[in-house]
């Protein structure tokens, strides 16, 4: 524990706070003070009267701005939650047309492999065998132009 | 492999211009008044036989490219 010595409204007291706690104590104890300056020619009961009933009024006051923030600051924070929800839809889209593409381009490298593979060899016999019938059909054209 | 591509090709074009040949051949045939006994009947049946021996050998060529 730390012993402090404050001074409020004239009158020293001798007071006890946790260690580390003094500096907060004495600004607190001059906030008191000021406030009993502030009204000079009142008994010293009085002062520290009017003192808690002012600093009352500024945190009842002061709870009220809060009271008003709130609900600006629930909307802050309800669009500040759709606007993630929107960034993590858009990435989520965004990964799905990469894929797509991905997709995209591994079939057209596929359908060029296979455009690349060179065709069957053409089979010699098959070429000889074909010209063959050719003649033979060419013959037979001419046997039947030349029939009676 | 070029020359062999365009000797099929080749063929095929002399076959169809010969088919050509003979639908055109028949038709003018069927079209004119030709006498029952113009044409023998071996030279008929020849021509019958070489016509099914042509597509035999056609419809095994076919076989055979199709099996690759």
């Amino acid at each position: 524990m730390a012993d402090v010595k404050l001074t409020i409204a004239g009158r020293p007291y001798d007071v006890h706070c946790a260690d580390g706690e003094e500096a907060r104590l004495i600004q607190l104890a001059a906030v008191v003070d000021e406030k009993t300056r502030t009204m000079p020619g009142l008994t010293e009961v009085r002062q520290l009267l009017f003192a808690a009933l002012m600093l009352a009024d500024e945190v009842q006051e002061a709870r009220g701005k809060i009271d008003k923030v709130e609900p600006q600051s629930d909307s802050l924070r309800a669009a500040v939650a759709l606007a993630e929800s929107r960034e993590a839809q858009a990435r989520d889209e965004l990964k799905a047309a990469i894929a797509r593409e991905q997709a995209a381009l591994r079939e057209l490298e596929a359908a060029r492999e296979a455009v690349a593979v060179p065709p069957a060899a053409a089979n010699p016999a098959h070429n000889r065998a074909l010209l063959q019938i050719a003649e033979r059909i060419e013959t037979l054209a001419t046997r039947v132009e030349q029939l009676p | 492999m070029e020359l062999d591509l365009d000797e099929s090709s080749l063929a095929i074009g002399r076959i169809e211009r010969a088919l050509s040949r003979i639908e055109k051949a028949l038709a003018d045939r069927v079209n004119r008044p030709t006498p029952a006994s113009a044409t023998p009947a071996a030279d008929q049946s020849a021509l019958k036989a070489e016509v099914a021996a042509v597509i035999g050998e056609l419809d095994r060529l076919i076989a055979e490219a199709g099996r690759g």
